[in-house]
């Protein structure tokens, strides 16, 4: 279970480029929950998703993770218990290495590393078997670097990766908004399926309507560093791709009406 | 043919601290120039130790954890107090040369008298062979020369597997991954901090370690013997990767040990040859130079044909 109160995030703090990322976040994940997280760029939807990993420190608030106080906890300490995709495929696995050796770090993730072989005969043997059932045919290139693969096999690897050893939360950010649409598909039916067998508590960041309709049991709309709309239950379930883009429509008129109602202000009264 | 025991000698000595360099440079992607200080620092305390009677081993072991000392002062400049690695490399070296000095009391140390590695070893090879030289192919090879020679190549083997085994396990994978991608092995737990600090203690080591044997090889130690060796290593390490091709961890190790011993060949041979012995740092830095430019130029003489079709 997640449970994030009030925090608050300002980047560059006294200078010119000052941006209040975070204005105050309340969000409560159950356990076993799939949260969709949607959002305009900038909204600050990324931003939460390493507030909760720990890529860097809130100012205000607090973040719980399974009864656990983590505000304070450096990121590598976190991810003892947070599984983690990158937006960008480049970012999740270690090129020059290894499959099997970049598999060897995740099964050992969280763990104190000791000199005990990375490569164990019981980590090659699981490995193989959970690799074929991704029908790529890597199973037989476990020796390979894994900067040999295409985009959309580095991120199904790296989903892999980061529920080898089952973690208390996943952070999916965009995981597919780099990949061909085939890629990303197969990417996401992927997510589903490791999301369910193991009924993982979810917090996953889209630019996709039809992903946020289709994926999850709660859809989050973030807005200027702050949730905007909360849709959960039978909500979220008649939810459909338009009813969100209306709902973003709305966000922008209402923004544009605050505009120019200040502007009008300013003519009249300046 | 002594001059050629002698060059393998010294390559395979240096091997050591060529594999120091790999792992900062290749490894961490740090051109770690603290090696240029923790050679002599190895050569220093290793010297006062035996001068004063201390067995070989325990000084030639001593000198390895002053280096891992060094390594990672300029581990926790770069990580925690976030110098430039290169900067930080810089300050360690710069207060090495004076922290030198003081463990030597004076700027050179002869160990003509004391025993060392290299004496017991040259006792060892004329005990085995009975006799003060012995016939290679229709040389004549000194015993003690070829005993030393043994002994350095074993050194290379045994510190080049250990590296080796230790970069498989799961500390020393995680190790490599941080230097590949700290992003990766950071969301998978692991403290990028400190595998660096580790990283360069472990390079610095091997580089003192490589420093004590050098000085026990060749007699003394001095406080200059540590000028343009981190240089030296790179050399070491890109003739390596040359040779072997493939960037296979076992490889590459294997390639920076012939990579050592190659150079320090070409070196011997053009000295031979008339070669300004002045020049020589000069000639290194311009084959590190070309060979670390050569590669990209390669590539675009490669290109351009292929962009013009």
């Amino acid at each position: 279970m997640l449970k994030i109160t009030g925090i608050h995030k300002t980047f560059n703090p006294g200078t010119i480029n000052e941006v209040h990322a975070l204005r105050g976040v309340d969000l409560t994940i159950e356990e076993g929950s799939f949260v969709v997280v949607l959002g305009m760029n900038g909204s600050g939807k990324s931003t939460l998703l390493n507030a909760v990993a720990g890529s860097f420190r809130v100012d205000e608030g607090s973040i719980k993770l399974d009864d656990r106080d983590v505000t304070k906890w450096p990121e590598h300490r976190r991810a003892a218990m947070i599984g983690r995709v990158f937006q960008n495929p480049f970012s999740g696995t270690a090129p020059d290495m290894s499959i099997a050796e970049n598999f060897a770090m995740a099964a050992s993730r969280g763990k104190t590393r000791g000199l005990g072989w990375a490569l164990s005969k019981g980590l090659m043997d699981a490995l193989r078997d959970r690799v074929a059932t991704l029908k790529m045919g890597l199973e037989d290139r476990l020796d390979n670097a894994i900067g040999s693969l295409s985009g959309g096999q580095r991120q199904a690897l790296t989903l892999l990766m980061a529920s080898w050893i089952k973690p208390s939360l996943l952070l999916l950010d965009e995981h597919t908004a780099a990949l061909d649409p085939k890629s990303a598909d197969q990417v996401i039916e992927l997510s589903k399926e490791v999301i369910e067998k193991d009924g993982l508590t979810t917090l996953m960041v889209t630019h996709s309507m039809q992903q946020a309709v289709n994926l999850g049991d709660r859809i989050i709309m973030m807005h200027r560093g702050q949730i905007a709309h909360d849709f959960r239950g039978a909500e979220k379930k008649r939810l459909r791709a338009e009813d969100l883009l209306d709902c973003f429509e709305e966000i922008r008129r209402r923004e544009q009406l605050d505009e120019s109602a200040a502007a009008m202000l300013e003519q009249l009264y300046i | 043919m002594t001059l050629l025991l002698g060059a393998f000698t010294i390559g395979l000595i240096l091997s050591l601290l060529a594999m120091g360099v790999y792992v900062s440079f290749r490894i961490f992607d740090v051109p770690d120039i603290t090696t240029d200080g923790s050679i002599t620092l190895g050569a220093a305390i290793a010297a006062v130790l035996l001068v004063n009677g201390y067995n070989p081993l325990v000084a030639t072991a001593a000198a390895a954890v002053g280096g891992a000392v060094a390594g990672s002062v300029t581990g926790v400049l770069h990580t925690r107090f976030k110098i430039n690695a290169l900067l930080s490399g810089i300050l360690v070296m710069t207060a090495l040369y004076s922290v030198n000095l003081h463990v030597m009391g004076r700027s050179n140390i002869p160990l003509m008298q004391a025993r060392t590695l290299t004496s017991y070893s040259e006792k060892a090879g004329q005990w085995l062979i009975g006799a003060n030289d012995f016939n290679l192919f229709g040389w004549r090879v000194g015993a003690g020369d070829a005993a030393v020679l043994v002994t350095a190549l074993l050194a290379a083997i045994i510190v080049g597997y250990a590296l080796y085994l230790f970069f498989r396990t799961n500390v020393g994978t995680a190790m490599r991954a941080t230097g590949n991608n700290p992003q990766m092995i950071r969301a998978l737990g692991a403290n990028v901090e400190r595998n660096i600090i580790l990283g360069l203690a472990l390079s610095n080591g091997l580089v003192a370690l490589s420093g004590a044997l050098l000085a026990q090889y060749q007699g003394f130690a001095d406080a200059q013997m540590g000028i343009g060796m981190v240089v030296w290593g790179l050399a070491s390490v890109i003739i390596g990767e040359a040779l072997v091709g493939g960037s296979s961890l076992g490889l590459t190790i294997i390639g920076t040990i012939l990579g050592s011993v190659l150079f320090r060949l070409l070196v011997a041979i053009a000295l031979r040859w008339g070669l300004n012995p002045n020049d020589l740092k000069l000639i290194t830095a311009l084959f590190v130079f070309a060979a670390l430019v050569l590669p990209r130029v390669m590539r675009q003489m490669k290109g351009r044909p292929r962009s013009a079709a």
